[in-house]
């Protein structure tokens, strides 16, 4: 029927509508970002703002990785969230298979302890860390910053939950053709949870690679120092170099992006995963 | 001159303040067998002192030249970027090669606030520097972690002089008697505006307005001639309120603004601070002031972009202001700098900025060292270094005798402004400033009011609120480390 199908086409139009809007207002503060990173510090401050980069200027982001020594802090943001993300990835499989397809003593008590430790806020224990941290004799090394993020209780979280809608009868088939649990891990288990994987993945990344505060707490030298840091320094210190400063958030705003688009797709269902199984 | 806004007063986030009380007892426990070594902080947090005993004994006097270990090396956190930590790294670099038996490792901590944090961070078993750049107004909060070593212990075991200080900024560290560090990086805010509109107002150029009324009336002719759309950017800003009071001669807070006793209380709240308030809000209603962020650079933009004649902002952004006009950008602004307009003409402003605070509990030699390097770049001659080089107002008298900083004056004289402006005026306690335990939790919420001035709010009950909800700020911040 042609007046049903106008009105659903309307319809649709306005749901467009709104959503190219909604999508504007959350894209703006991004596309601002990158035209003033792109303009002269003079241009920044002019009234009205010029909202599209007549005439590109590049210098902020060679100023930025030159006086600023970004490519030190991204390396080291690099080098972090990387060990982060593969640690968190090991201990929460290796964990939530345990909890999800093992039996053993104490299992329930044991995750619910394991949930506990999403509800101490990451403020209370800061103070303890940095302690524990400089007893270790970690301040200004690697591990400071690495190891005490290898473990969390989210991701352990999501994938038990995501192994427990492995198929039981996948289980039994796959001990009649004699296939141990970390066979039955790699082969069949990981690769079927490989949304939630994919999702914890990214969400670990995300996570080590935005740290500000632990990273500053424990490092004194530029050596280690990851690139939150760096930004924090490059930021709100002088007119002239306002552009260097929106430069080094696109920057450093950039591997993010990256992996936003390449892993979109298992983000959004990682997302949903646990949602209705288990 | 290499020329930087310096972030004299970076906003006040609202830091974990809640967390303080766990720190200052983690620092009691855990750190109290060290800093039992006689450099306990006297007065402590409760007990008003009024330091008639001498402190010297307190002082690790020739524990540097005792110590087997040399050199001796100590780690200053501090918070400046960019051209001051340039001039900073030149001075300490002088500093290690004149004294072979201290070596100085400079650590940047981002910003005051991230500092205060990380040292805070520290108090629980961390690992502590010898020397922390502070904000002004942390110095209580400082006090209160009974970690420091106060410099007067110091300044009276060497014998050394103080006079030679610039009366306002050694007095703002000193706290019911006791000097508990040393003057470093500082700032006053002054009036900056732009000479070509007030010309086109058929306003005189060189008359700058010297009280409120007069800055009010100026406006009016600004906006009314069209020179400008607005007479003043104001940044929002609790400095109106602490250094409108100061020269008035009100007190911020009671005691003697914290200064005979513990801060209880604030006093802004009288016949001063109501009239501050009415005038932001009439300058507000009547469209003549443009309300700016408090972060950033706007209101300087919005004087440059000829859409308000004047600004009030710190006189370490000078520097910046200077190469910024010298771009070319901006040809028909002619910037005129001038000390800051207030309730009465040329009253004491409160000095702003920073100091450095020697830790306790290190060990004698490196609390000994880092008192001499603290003390050191206090001096004239590295004052005047430091002033030329940043902008910030010499913490000595004797700097301007130096031919370096005679010669950036001599250049600019605008940059003696804020110096001329630092020397005026009586030392009274409302001059010397507020000591105030949670001093970003009040300047917060002075910054909501000032907010809501903007918004149209009626000053008189914005007031009220503000000092109500200003006291129990205080009183939760007190009741915590009593």
């Amino acid at each position: 029927m042609p007046a049903r199908k106008r009105r659903a086409t309307a319809v649709r139009a306005v749901h467009y509508g709104v959503l190219v809007l909604l999508a504007a207002v959350v894209l703006f503060p991004i596309y601002i970002t990158v035209v003033n990173s792109l303009l002269t510090p003079e241009a920044i401050g002019h009234r009205p703002p010029s909202l599209f980069p007549t005439h590109p200027h590049g210098s902020g982001y060679v100023s930025a990785f030159r006086s600023g020594h970004l490519a030190i802090y991204l390396r080291n943001s690099i080098l972090v969230a990387v060990a982060i993300t593969v640690g968190q990835l090991v201990t929460s499989v290796l964990a939530g298979y345990a909890f999800a397809l093992l039996r053993f003593p104490f299992r329930n008590a044991l995750f619910v302890v394991f949930l506990a430790t999403l509800m101490v806020p990451y403020e209370a224990t800061i103070i303890t860390n940095t302690h524990t941290v400089t007893n270790f004799g970690w301040i200004n090394k690697y591990p400071a910053l690495i190891v005490p993020f290898l473990a969390t209780g989210l991701g352990t979280f999501l994938l038990r939950q995501a192994f427990l809608g492995v198929p039981r009868e996948l289980h039994d088939a796959a001990r009649l053709d004699g296939y141990g649990h970390w066979r039955f891990l790699t082969r069949v288990a990981v690769p079927l949870a490989r949304p939630a994987v994919a999702a914890l993945a990214v969400f670990s990344f995300l996570g080590a690679w935005n740290q500000y505060l632990w990273p500053l707490l424990v490092t004194n030298t530029d050596r280690v120092r990851t690139v939150q840091i760096g930004l924090r320094q490059l930021e709100g210190t002088s007119i002239q170099q306002i552009n260097v400063t929106f430069a080094g958030t696109v920057i450093a705003a950039f591997p993010i992006f990256l992996l936003l688009v390449l892993f979109q797709k298992q983000l959004v269902r990682g997302l949903t995963a646990g949602a209705v199984k288990g | 001159m290499p020329a930087t806004v310096s972030r004299i007063r970076p906003r006040t986030r609202r830091i974990a303040v809640a967390a303080i009380p766990f720190l200052l007892l983690a620092a009691c426990s855990s750190g109290g067998s060290k800093v039992g070594s006689g450099t306990t902080s006297p007065g402590g947090a409760t007990s008003p002192t009024t330091a008639t005993a001498s402190l010297a004994g307190q002082c690790p006097n020739g524990a540097v030249a005792q110590s087997s270990q040399q050199p001796i090396q100590i780690t200053l956190w501090h918070s400046m970027t960019q051209a001051n930590l340039k001039t900073l790294v030149t001075l300490t670099d002088q500093f290690n090669a004149s004294h072979p038996d201290i070596h100085v490792n400079l650590v940047n901590q981002t910003s005051y606030i991230d500092t205060l944090t990380k040292y805070k961070a520290t108090l629980g078993g961390g690992a502590r520097p010898d020397l922390v750049q502070i904000q002004d107004v942390d110095q209580q909060l400082m006090i209160d972690t009974k970690s420091v070593l106060p410099v007067q212990a110091c300044f009276e075991a060497k014998h050394l002089d103080t006079s030679d200080f610039v009366p306002r900024a050694i007095s703002y560290y000193t706290v019911r008697g006791v000097d508990y560090s040393i003057p470093f990086a500082m700032s006053n805010p002054v009036l900056y505006y732009n000479k070509a509109a007030f010309q086109k107002a058929g306003l005189d150029p060189n008359k700058p307005p010297k009280t409120l009324d007069e800055l009010r009336q100026d406006a009016q002719q600004i906006v009314s001639s069209g020179a400008d759309k607005y007479g003043i950017a104001l940044k929002n800003d609790p400095w109106h309120l602490e250094e409108w009071s100061a020269m008035a001669g009100a007190l911020y807070a009671n005691n003697g603004n914290g200064r005979d006793k513990r801060a209880t209380a604030v006093e802004f709240g009288g016949a001063t601070g109501q009239q501050i308030y009415s005038w932001i809000s009439g300058m507000a209603r009547d469209k003549l002031a443009e309300s700016t962020t408090s972060n950033g650079f706007d209101n300087l933009f919005a004087v440059a972009n000829k859409v308000a004649a004047m600004t009030i902002d710190t006189s370490a952004a000078l520097g910046t202001i200077f190469d910024v006009l010298g771009s070319g950008q901006y040809k028909d602004i002619q910037l005129g700098v001038a000390p800051l307009p207030g309730p009465v003409a040329g009253g004491p402003t409160i000095q702003a900025g920073s100091s450095l605070f020697v830790i306790s509990g290190t060990s004698p030699a490196r609390e000994e060292a880092a008192f001499t390097f603290a003390e050191w770049l206090s001096e004239g001659p590295q004052q005047a270094v430091w002033s030329a080089g940043t902008g910030y107002v010499p913490v000595r008298t004797s700097a301007t005798t130096q031919p370096v900083l005679q010669q950036a004056w001599t250049a600019r004289p605008q940059l003696r402004i804020a110096y001329d402006q630092i020397l005026s005026g009586a030392n009274t306690q409302a001059a010397q400033g507020p000591v105030i335990g949670d001093m970003e939790g009040v300047r917060t919420a002075v910054e909501n009011a000032e907010t809501s001035l903007f918004q149209g709010a009626d000053p008189t009950s914005t007031m009220q609120k503000l000092v109500s909800s200003a006291n129990s700020v205080i009183s939760d911040y007190e009741s915590r480390v009593s």
